[in-house]
């Protein structure tokens, strides 16, 4: 039985519970995990930061530089220098099959530049991406084509990730055609049906185009071509920062239900805490292009280590906490063209000393299992 | 109530089309007192966003009031001329909007807006004004706010270029500030700064905010009172700890229910399913009918006001006791 037939199925018993009248609501996944999948992918007790199974993802210390100069002309008339913007700059991280790894982080932390790199959208300037052992840099026409159907892609914006003049059976239908999945129409028909069924969309929907469908629908969408190519691995880039909640809510249980159907992996890139603490197995903290914390969830949320976590995590508002007295932190995200020497994150850090100001902390591994880039931490001040 | 500063009454608002009036906004009434912070909450197209707008006289055409009534201590501003109502707009309402790149010019100073908005309602000179400025700008947590003031906008950052519209909407010390998502555009950090900076300033000053988010979190911590609005009406007010932890509506129970938290771990979230009813396609009876998981024959055929329910109000038959059976 494939991953599909699975999800067919999955889709079918979802269906059947509707139709009985039960809100899909807190269903245990009845479904097995798929063999591939570790049994337990959620047991934030497994080994924390390295996974002990050969991970799916591999990323070695990849760096993504952006040459921002001005035109050479400019360059030589007004004397100014080449000017490199470090987006990303030496992240290193696994994901485990079946795992959710979130990333987190505000704008321009450069998390969406490593959803890029792990697709292929970016070249890495320095450093590998690993797939399944696969180099993803290395492989090149049919094997780099193979390894590109088992990734895929959810875009942030609805509207703009999804071509307004093609019917949405076209949008679903390319992956399969660009993969050669399927050959006879009539089977691609059928399998654009199915996809879209298992998004909570209707078969008939196929012939109709994007505009006719709400955020939420299109979102659906999205990640219905997203499943066509039966991916392994999903990288989602904020998949719900532009809907409403209680969309919101409906695409993070179709995610979830899809995760546990087919045994998905999922790197989630966010910047909202709530959700990834909705999602995660394992959250890494981004700023100014480096991973400052890299723990599971649990762990995370409960006993966060780097200054910037704790104060990401004393910043979020929070429905639970109404009339509380918040201490804002001061300061912003410096300017990543000219960023601060040490640890950047210093000139707002309260724990900053000189060595933090000279030296630039590496990820080393903390006294309750998680991975922290800070001095204050590694020499006990935290 | 005769001590409100601002008094909405039977608001209804209307956007003519080919096919008839749609009805965007209908029987909104809702009061604010002095110094207090309101929530409007709802999803896209609820309508706070148009609500908002309705109060500081700016409806975009060709949508119009077309009943009810707004008062500001007492006064009716809606019916005000265009001229009155920009008096009233600045000096008695400041307005801050979603995105602060957008709500400055970006060809002036920021010093010479605020000067501008200054001179414009209060009578001072140009130098006094602009020591105001500077005043205001320091009072919003702009460091160096001597010399930022001669920069243009483009030249602060997101969080800054927001403290400036707080700093132009305070500029004439209004009574009521209408903010329409604020912090919508900023990082998690920065919103924190902003929300503390604008409770701090206007229980400073006494200014009462209609605060108008999509994000429930803010408003938890930010407001006194919250309403729900849901495809044009608002279907739950109430103080904001009992909206929040006991809703009404079982509208609100299912955004409340669908918001992720990180104080607690849930396997899945509630869902509503389906979506928001476009405005000509809205149910007779409750517009949530559709939707709700504790549908009545008579939600499908009488549309229910406002009615008690425990500290809150809520707009579902649930809480008529006349309606048989219906325990909350």
């Amino acid at each position: 039985m494939n991953t599909i037939e699975k999800l067919a199925e999955r889709a079918r018993e979802l269906a059947e519970r509707e139709a009985a009248g039960k809100p899909a609501q807190a269903p245990e996944p009845t479904v097995p995990p798929p063999a591939a999948a570790p049994p337990e992918p959620r047991t934030p007790a497994a080994p924390p930061v390295t996974a002990a199974i050969a991970p799916l993802i591999e990323v070695d210390d990849i760096a993504k530089v952006f040459d921002v100069s001005a035109p050479w002309l400019n360059r030589v008339i007004e004397r100014k220098p080449r000017q490199l913007l470090y987006a990303v700059d030496g992240v290193s991280f696994s994901i485990a099959r079946g795992e959710t790894l979130a990333l987190v982080g505000e704008s321009g932390c450069g998390k969406s530049t490593v959803a890029r790199m792990l697709v292929g959208l970016y070249r890495p300037t320095r450093g590998t991406v690993r797939i399944d052992g696969h180099d993803l840099a290395r492989l090149s026409g049919k094997s780099g084509q193979a390894l590109r159907r088992r990734i895929q892609m959810i875009f942030q914006d609805p509207y703009a990730s999804l071509n307004p003049r093609w019917q949405v059976s076209e949008i679903i239908a390319e992956p399969i055609r660009v993969h050669r999945l399927l050959a006879r129409p009539t089977d691609i028909t059928r399998r654009v049906g199915e996809l879209l069924q298992h998004v909570g969309l209707t078969p008939a929907d196929a012939a109709r185009f994007p505009h006719q469908f709400s955020g939420g629908q299109r979102q659906r969408i999205s990640i219905a071509r997203a499943l066509a190519s039966q991916p392994e691995f999903l990288v989602c880039d904020e998949p719900t920062s532009a809907l409403d909640v209680s969309v919101q809510a409906q695409v993070l249980n179709l995610m979830r239900d899809l995760q546990r159907a087919a045994g998905l992996t999922y790197l989630f890139i966010s910047h909202n805490l709530a959700v990834v603490h909705h999602v995660a197995d394992r959250v890494g903290v981004m700023y100014l292009g480096r991973i400052v914390e890299l723990a599971p969830k649990t762990t995370l949320f409960a006993n966060p280590q780097h200054p910037y976590t704790r104060m990401l995590l004393d910043a979020i508002p929070d429905t639970a906490m109404t009339g509380r007295a918040r201490t804002p932190v001061g300061g912003e995200v410096p300017n990543p063209l000219n960023p601060p020497t040490g640890c950047t994150f210093h000139p707002r850090c309260p724990l900053a000393d000189a060595r933090c100001r000279r030296e630039t902390p590496r990820l080393l591994p903390t006294a309750n299992g998680a991975q922290a880039a800070c001095h204050a931490v590694e020499e006990g001040r935290a | 109530m005769t001590d409100a500063l601002l008094e909405v009454r039977k608001l209804r608002v209307e956007f003519p089309t080919r096919h008839g009036a749609l009805l965007a906004l209908d029987d909104i009434s809702f009061t604010i007192a002095p110094g207090e912070v309101l929530g409007v909450v709802g999803e896209s197209g609820a309508g706070k966003s148009l609500t908002g707008a309705a109060i500081i006289g700016l409806l975009e055409p060709p949508g119009r009031i077309a009943d009810g009534e707004i008062r500001l201590l007492g006064r009716r501003i809606d019916t005000l001329p265009p001229a009155e109502m920009r008096r009233v707009r600045g000096r008695e309402i400041g307005a801050i909007f979603q995105d602060p790149l957008t709500s400055l010019n970006p060809l002036y100073t920021v010093g010479r807006q605020l000067v501008e908005t200054i001179q414009t309602h209060l009578p001072m000179t140009a130098s006094q004004a602009r020591a105001r400025a500077v005043e205001l700008l320091k009072a919003t947590g702009i460091p160096a706010a001597e010399t930022r003031i001669d920069h243009f906008p483009h030249q602060f950052s997101g969080g800054m270029r927001q403290r400036v519209v707080i700093a132009l909407a305070l500029a004439a010390d209004p009574r009521l500030i209408v903010a329409d998502e604020p912090t919508t555009a900023l990082d998690v950090s920065i919103q924190a700064q902003i929300i503390t900076l604008l409770k701090t300033l206007c229980q400073e000053n006494g200014t009462a905010i209609m605060l108008v988010t999509h994000d429930m979190g803010v408003i938890a911590e930010t407001a006194d009172r919250v309403a729900v609005m849901y495809a044009g009406r608002i279907v739950e007010i109430g103080p904001v700890a009992d909206v929040i932890h006991q809703p009404r509506h079982p509208y609100t129970i299912g955004l409340m229910g669908s918001i992720p938290s990180i104080s607690e771990d849930r396997e899945r979230l509630e869902q509503i399913d389906g979506a928001m009813p476009r405005l000509n396609a809205i149910p007779p009876g409750c517009a949530f009918n559709p939707r709700c998981p504790r549908v009545m024959p008579v939600c499908r055929e009488r549309r229910p006001e406002l009615m008690d329910a425990g500290s809150s109000q809520a707009a579902c038959w649930l809480h008529d006791p006349d309606v048989a059976g219906a325990r909350p």
